[in-house]
């Protein structure tokens, strides 16, 4: 009995060797059947997982997003502050389905002030949470907006808490974060932290993720798409800080009346201008799951400059 | 020496002993005071200040009773039935609160009477501290002055003109002629200090359903005392609630600090509460809000802890586990501590309207720990984005496709947006039956009564007709070249010379 411990501790260091020397994280392990992810979080229960419906983005966060415990979303500009928040009630609704209990917004007055209140009808509609289900709690300081996060996080109350801040911030350090973590690991409770313009710093959430509007897909007329529609919001989501795969990007779309995530196939192509490319590529990984091609490195035909790209002063350059 | 502005000239509204000395009085001219004493200092009348402080000293009353009212700009009324022997009888209660006042510096007096009107006699018109035994009334009032009646200076002035100086010639005389000379305020008075007719004075503040106090031989002054106080108050008051089978959803604290100044405290819950653990964290909240602005000083000597808004409260059943159903409990306490911290705005709860106007569609109100008020029935889900602004904001669009259509590209917030996509429009119509219809004045020229009125009649719907369509939005859905989804709106009807559309961006969506 001692001695096959003793065997499979031997087998698990040679796997972190071989890891290391292949290039892949050393989180991640095929087990026996191929499939087995050997996963070394705090604390975080197995097989809970809020899970997108994307099948490949599920899998590089290993099984979905956490469904306790803090997760970090962010939104880079301002105006990708209704993306996001959209794709974090995309994610929340599974759970608004699955139990009684409410969800809370919580955020910086000046957040919404900037960024739009959350508006109800919008979240019905798209998401279809019942207005009922919503709480929103606002509060000047961010000191304040940590405490009544940590406070309902603390009870066993919510299905959900969305916690917007925005720009960057002395008071979110790792510290923070941990302390807001565990107690939404204590409670069983996601909690989404969404920053607006804020640089990525380090955080005790286990995933990082940042979101980006992407266009959005097209209507669908008798099977056939609709030209200039805007159909499902469409998001570009990078995983920017995962134990378990290398950074990966991805769009997603949602489809308001299935209610679910669906990754944008290669050949569904929206005949509009590409979202990304005055962003940086995401790091190729050696030789594992990317969801598509960079597009960086090509400008596409049809690629417009945008108004905050080419300031005024600046002329025709 | 105060002065009061009255009839145009300054007069003397109140002074002190020295001045009485001089031969001065009440009423008198400052300037005929002057004159005789041009050494006087005058100070005016701040009658904001005086009523201030009038209350303050009510406030500090309480520790009496919580029947205090104010009496005129002067005087206070203090009901103390039932709490005389807390404070060791009615002479020891007397003498203390006497005592009290001087070692704040205010010179009082007081009396206690079973009536009000007796009692008011006895403060003014008698040796301070006089206390009158039920009963003694009439005895005492038969030789004061009318003026210890609380009747207007007219009535006393025609009384004494037909030789009625004392109140004991009124008792004898007839009552009827009495009536019908002076009024029946006057014997109204006359029987309520006698107690034939009962008189209530009206408090001044609402009186607690049940309160918890204690007096403390030591004042406190750190917040971690009057918090563990507070818990030993909270448990006391839990077991009276029990008894009762009711919880509060108002507390109020009340500190009484050494010097005389009292601070109020209230926390609100949405639900009625009983627990003193839960009470103890909606005050540590506001506690903790307050910080130095609590002020202890020398420290609080009375801490009294109040409940109101009583109501009926069952203990929910456990289950065998121990544990009940506690979900809403514990969002609506989470709730109440936010807002004990941090104000009634910082948690809100959405509410639908019936209307189509976005902005009014949907409204936030505080959230009550229910199920808020009852939401209208959902007769269409339309489209709508995820975020809206406050308030719209304007956005400029040099140019659209067609005139109707959706701009090609829009600045918003100092960048400029090329609109890729566009669905729309989504015309919604101002809510029209809601404002009032436009005044249209009357052209007078024309003579013929009939025609005026159609012509009036006919600007009137000319009026609505251009305020709708100047209030008309075509709303449209765009997509930048960046993949930014916005929802904006033109207000304003092309066509019409005296509009000019204007462009909003109202909200984005996901």
């Amino acid at each position: 009995m001692a001695s096959s411990a003793v065997a499979r501790e031997t087998i698990v260091s040679l796997r972190h060797q071989i890891a290391k020397i292949e290039g892949r994280l050393a989180e991640t392990f095929a087990g026996e059947n191929g499939d087995v992810h050997l996963r070394r979080q705090d604390g975080l229960p197995q097989g809970d997982f809020l899970a997108t419906g994307a099948e490949r983005f599920d899998a590089a966060l290993g099984g979905g997003f956490p469904g306790a415990g803090l997760t970090e979303i962010h939104a880079t500009g301002m105006r990708d502050a209704g993306a996001a928040a959209g794709f974090v009630m995309g994610l929340l609704h599974l759970l608004v389905e699955r139990t009684s209990s409410p969800l809370l917004w919580v955020g910086l007055s000046e957040s919404f002030r900037e960024a739009g209140y959350p508006y109800p009808p919008g979240i019905r509609f798209l998401h279809g949470i019942d207005p009922a289900r919503l709480l929103i709690a606002q509060a000047q300081k961010l000191n304040d907006v940590l405490w009544i996060a940590e406070q309902a996080a603390s009870i066993d109350g919510f299905a959900g808490i969305l916690l917007e801040t925005r720009g960057p911030s002395a008071h979110l350090d790792l510290t923070a974060t941990r302390r807001l973590h565990r107690r939404a690991l204590d409670a069983g409770c996601p909690l989404f932290l969404l920053r607006q313009m804020a640089v990525c710093e380090p955080t005790a959430a286990p995933f990082r993720v940042v979101i980006t509007s992407a266009p959005a897909g097209t209507r669908h007329l008798l099977g056939k798409p609709l030209a200039r529609s805007i159909g499902p919001p469409a998001f570009l989501v990078r995983i920017d800080k995962n134990r378990i795969n290398p950074p990966s990007e991805f769009i997603l779309e949602w489809n308001a009346h299935a209610r679910a995530f669906s990754e944008r196939a290669a050949t569904d192509p929206v005949p509009v201008v590409p979202a990304s490319q005055h962003r940086a590529a995401a790091a190729a990984a050696p030789g594992t799951i990317l969801a598509f091609s960079s597009p960086a490195g090509s400008t596409p035909a049809g690629g417009q400059p945008s108004g905050e790209q080419h300031p005024a002063h600046r002329g025709h350059g | 020496m105060v002065s009061r502005q009255e009839n145009n000239t300054q007069r003397i509204a109140a002074m002190d002993e020295e001045a009485a000395r001089l031969g001065l009085k009440p009423g008198m001219g400052i300037a005929d005071a002057r004159a005789m004493h041009p050494g006087i200092e005058v100070v005016a009348e701040e009658a904001k200040a005086d009523r201030r402080l009038l209350e303050a000293l009510a406030d500090w009353c309480d520790r009496y009773t919580p029947l205090v009212a104010l009496d005129g700009a002067e005087g206070l009324f203090l009901d103390v039935t039932g709490c005389v022997h807390l404070f060791g009888g009615e002479e020891a209660m007397l003498a203390g609160m006497l005592e009290r006042f001087s070692e704040q510096g205010f010179r009082v007096r007081a009396g206690l009477a079973s009536t009000p009107g007796a009692a008011w006699a006895a403060a003014r018109f008698s040796a301070t501290g006089t206390i009158l035994q039920e009963g003694d009334e009439r005895s005492f009032l038969e030789n004061l002055p009318l003026a210890a009646l609380r009747i207007e200076a007219r009535t006393i002035s025609g009384l004494e003109s037909v030789g009625l100086r004392a109140i004991g010639m009124i008792l004898t005389a007839p009552r009827a002629p009495l009536a019908r000379r002076f009024g029946s305020l006057l014997l109204l008075r006359l029987d309520q200090a006698l107690g034939e007719i009962e008189e209530s004075i009206s408090p001044r503040l609402p009186v607690a359903a049940l309160s918890v106090e204690r007096h403390l031989a030591e004042p406190i002054g750190l917040v971690e005392d009057i918090e563990r106080l507070l818990l030993l108050l909270s448990g006391s008051l839990r077991r009276d609630l029990e008894r009762r089978g009711e919880g509060a959803r108002l507390f109020e604290l009340l500190l009484f600090r050494v010097d005389g100044a009292v601070s109020r405290i209230s926390v609100g819950s949405s639900l009625p509460l009983r627990e003193a653990g839960p009470v103890g964290r909606l005050f540590h909240e506001r506690l903790v809000v307050l910080g130095t602005a609590l002020e202890p000083g020398y420290g609080f000597d009375l801490v009294r802890l109040s409940a109101f808004e009583t109501a009926r409260l069952d203990m929910p059943q456990a289950d065998l586990a121990g544990a009940g159903n506690t979900q809403g409990e514990d969002i609506a306490l989470f709730a109440d501590r936010v807002r004990a911290r941090l104000g009634t705005a910082s948690v809100l709860q959405p509410h639908l309207a019936q209307s189509h106007v976005p902005e009014r569609a949907s409204l936030f109100v505080p959230f009550d720990g229910g199920a808020g008020p009852p939401q209208p029935p959902i007769a269409h889900n339309p489209e709508r984005p995820l975020r809206l602004f406050a308030r719209p904001e304007p956005i400029e669009v040099p140019l659209t496709e067609v005139p109707e259509g959706p701009p090609r590209n829009f600045r918003w917030r100092r960048s400029v947006h090329r609109v890729a996509r566009a669905e729309g429009p989504e015309r919604i119509s101002p809510e029209w039956w809601l404002t009032s219809a436009p005044d249209v004045e009357a052209d007078e020229t024309k003579t013929d009564k009939d025609e005026r009125e159609t012509k009036r009649e006919a600007a009137q719907k000319e009026a609505v007709a251009i305020e709708t369509a100047r209030m008309t939005r075509d709303y449209f859905r765009v997509e930048d070249t960046e993949g930014h989804r916005f929802w904006l709106y033109r207000e304003g009807l092309y066509g019409r010379k005296e509009i000019v559309p204007r462009w909003y961006l109202q909200g984005v969506s996901a």
